[in-house]
């Protein structure tokens, strides 16, 4: 599902990942680990083309994205299939948690108001916020809205999905609601990447472990033999 | 108390006041001898033969009126000593800043009643003024619509012409009032106009400058000018009136209007029959208002319409030039940000002008907009500018991460623009850009210099023909509150509506 091959990228000329390769089979949960400044989320961002790489390349959901500027229309159709958590949620705050959820498949998709109603409202019963739907995000917990930006992404139906630190402005009783629709999702086979500093979370769910360092991949293997 | 003792109590306090008033005319006319100057007020921008600037050094002011003037102080034993004013607001520097106005004013019953007004010192009449080749032949066709509906006449605001064409059937004549004298002459040239109606010394002056000009008949109208000073200075008065006797009397004003080959002797006659004009009637208040309400209103009417057709506009132009600038290429945004600049830097007044009066005669782009057209345009463009600002501060406002989830769901640029971050932006734009709305509707009266009719112009010529400054500006104020009032409570309301709820005051 995803073939990463010796990427490089830079950032106002520092090197933040050197030479990285990864694979990810459909269906596995490969999690990201390492210290602060390992160039994890970089990674993470140049899978979705939010991040330009200076050499290597990424083949993820059946699209290529090479090293440079990529034309619009790659972006946006890698986008479709890539769905993306950020760890502030970057959840629209003048839409309701609804709102939210349905806003990119009636203007990506296309999808009719009542479809894409419908569809939200399955997501949000998915990850256990239908009684919230009307609220805006502003009257939501962390969790809550972190579940909604789960929902939100999931919403695009995509063949993968990418986690920035979901959990990591969290606390821990929140932590445990958002990994639980995490895991939920782990085992219906949605193929993700994670990133996150929970090792815990990471031997529970993870096929692979990936350790990040200094932009290099240190290490790899399964959670229990690496964490 | 009886009605005898409250009659001879408030008479006796009437006395008091009337000696006490006495006391400073003497004085006025006192100090002005103290002072040794006579400060005298006309607006340079009337122009010839009046009072204009000296070709050869502006510095320098000429005029007949300049040189009556110094005549007039010299009788005095003071000097002369010019005030700038805006012509027809000349009246209101009499008691504070001018001893008196001298510049082609005309003697009308309302003057007459309101301020001290001296003996004539010059005949004008009215003179119609028309291109050669255009569709105005006699006077006797401005009774009826000319062939392309009512005649374009321009005259000079506040002025007698301004009044004797407005007086006419407004099916017949389409008065439009200008600040300058030459402005209307220049807009016949270009054929905007079909005719000008000015006083006939004016047009004797400039006519080598407008060659493509005639005169059309004879001069009509006629009335006199008069030297104005402030009621409550009846001595002032009195003197200049005197010292305008001896001028006659020794034949020097006969001599100053020969040598500006005004026909001197002609003059003296026409002055000397002149008929006194009596004084108007104070109309009372009601009555007052059942006059002018009706038309401020029609001046509300054009006000509202002008803010109303150009804040929109304002608007869209003004989010398209920050969207650019914020998330368009480099080379765009410095070209935009010459653009803000230039309208933020220059004056909405000037900005008018330019698109009224000098876009035509652009070579080859050059067009003539109609008067409200070029308003609409005008504010528009001012005001985009000072919007895409606001919308601009607005966009930076909205986290960057905004952009990137809507960009990571698979939206375009585009669309996350419009779905996500405009609308976000729109609401932390909304205080200042509904001030700014409410801000147009004053800004507006500048539209009166490219001849629209709005309130303040409205107000402008009611005040002037009725000579009731203060209670038809409270009027005029009222209608201004209830237009921005209303409007204000709506943008407090709507502010409350968009606030995503469990967020504070400040969304």
């Amino acid at each position: 599902m995803i073939e990463v091959d010796n990427l490089s990228a830079e950032r106002s000329g520092q090197p933040v990942l050197r030479d990285v390769s990864l694979s990810v089979a459909p269906g596995a949960v490969t999690v990201l680990v390492g210290p602060s400044g390992g160039g994890k989320s970089t990674l993470l961002r140049c899978l979705t083309g939010l991040a330009e790489f200076s050499a290597g390349s990424v083949l993820i959901a059946g699209h290529r994205l090479d090293a440079g500027p990529q034309p619009v229309a790659t972006l946006q159709a890698v986008r479709r299939d890539v769905g993306m958590v950020f760890q502030q949620f970057n959840l629209f705050p003048h839409l309701t948690a609804l709102d939210n959820v349905m806003l990119a498949p009636r203007v990506v998709l296309g999808l009719l108001p009542v479809a894409a109603r419908r569809r939200a409202t399955d997501l949000l019963a998915r990850v256990g916020l239908e009684e919230h739907a009307g609220k805006h995000p502003s009257q939501l917990s962390g969790g809550q809205q972190q579940r909604v930006a789960i929902a939100r992404a999931l919403a695009m139906q995509p063949k993968v999905m990418l986690f920035d630190e979901p959990t990591s402005s969290l606390d821990p009783a929140m932590t445990g609601e958002v990994l639980a629709v995490v895991a939920e999702l782990a085992r219906s086979g949605q193929t993700m990447v994670i990133v996150t500093h929970d090792h815990g979370f990471a031997r529970r769910a993870a096929t692979e472990v990936v350790q990040l360092a200094a932009g290099r991949v240190v290490a790899r293997g399964a959670a229990g033999e690496l964490l | 108390m009886s009605a005898v003792a409250w009659w001879k109590m408030s008479t006796g306090l009437a006395l008091a006041v009337a000696a006490c008033a006495g006391g400073a005319v003497a004085a006025e006319l006192d100090e002005v001898r103290r002072r040794g100057e006579l400060v005298w007020a006309a607006d340079q921008e009337g122009g010839g033969p009046h009072v204009f600037p000296a070709p050869d050094d502006p510095r320098r002011l000429n005029g007949f009126e300049v040189e009556l003037a110094g005549m007039i102080a010299e009788r005095l034993g003071v000097k002369a000593r010019f005030q700038q004013g805006a012509w027809d607001r000349l009246p209101l520097l009499l008691g504070g800043v001018a001893d008196c106005v001298i510049n082609g004013i005309e003697s009308t019953p309302v003057r007459r009643r309101d301020y001290g007004c001296s003996r004539p010192y010059f005949a004008y009449a009215l003179q119609i003024v028309a291109r050669r080749d255009g569709a105005l032949v006699t006077p006797e066709m401005l009774v009826a619509p000319g062939p392309r509906g009512p005649w374009q006449v321009g005259v000079l605001s506040a002025s007698a012409a301004e009044t004797e064409m407005r007086g006419r059937d407004p099916a017949a004549v389409f008065v439009r009032s200008f600040e300058g004298t030459l402005d209307s002459l220049e807009q016949v040239r270009g054929g905007v106009l079909d005719a000008a109606v000015l006083d006939d010394c004016i047009f004797t002056f400039y006519a080598d400058r407008f060659p493509e000009l005639r005169m059309v008949g004879r001069p009509f109208n006629g009335g006199v000018y008069t030297v104005l000073t402030a009621r409550d200075t009846p001595a002032l008065g009195a003197a200049i009136d005197e010292a305008l006797g001896t001028l006659v009397a020794d034949g020097s004003l006969e001599a100053l209007y020969d040598r500006w080959d005004l026909g001197g002797r002609q003059q003296m006659l026409l002055i000397r029959d002149s008929a006194d004009v009596a004084p108007a009637a104070v109309p009372e208040f009601r009555e007052l208002l059942r006059r002018v309400v009706p038309t401020l209103l029609q001046g509300a009417a054009m006000t509202i319409l002008l803010a109303v057709v150009s804040f929109p506009l304002a608007i869209v132009v003004g989010l398209v030039v920050a969207i650019c600038r914020q998330y368009g290429p480099r080379w765009l945004d410095r070209t935009l940000s010459v653009y803000v600049e230039i309208l933020r830097g220059t004056p909405l007044m000037l900005q008018l002008y330019a698109i009224f009066f000098l876009l035509p005669r652009v070579p080859l782009i050059g067009v003539q907009l109609p008067p409200l057209v070029s308003a609409v345009l005008g504010l528009a463009l001012n005001y985009s500018a000072y919007e895409s600002e606001i919308y601009r501060a607005g966009l930076k406002a909205v986290p960057l991460g905004q952009f990137e989830a809507a960009l990571a769901l698979g939206m375009s640029r585009l669309q996350a623009l419009r779905h996500v971050v405009v609308p976000q932006a729109a609401r932390i734009a909304l205080p200042p850009v509904t001030s700014d709305f409410i801000a147009m509707f004053k800004d507006t009266s500048v539209c009166s210099v490219i001849t629209v009719m709005e309130l303040t112009k409205r107000y402008n010529i009611l005040s002037l023909t009725t000579g009731r400054f203060f209670e038809l500006a409270a009027v005029t104020a009222i209608l201004y509150l209830m237009m921005s009032w209303p409007l204000a409570l709506w943008v407090r309301r709507l502010e409350r509506r968009l606030e995503p709820p469990g967020t504070g005051p400040a969304g």
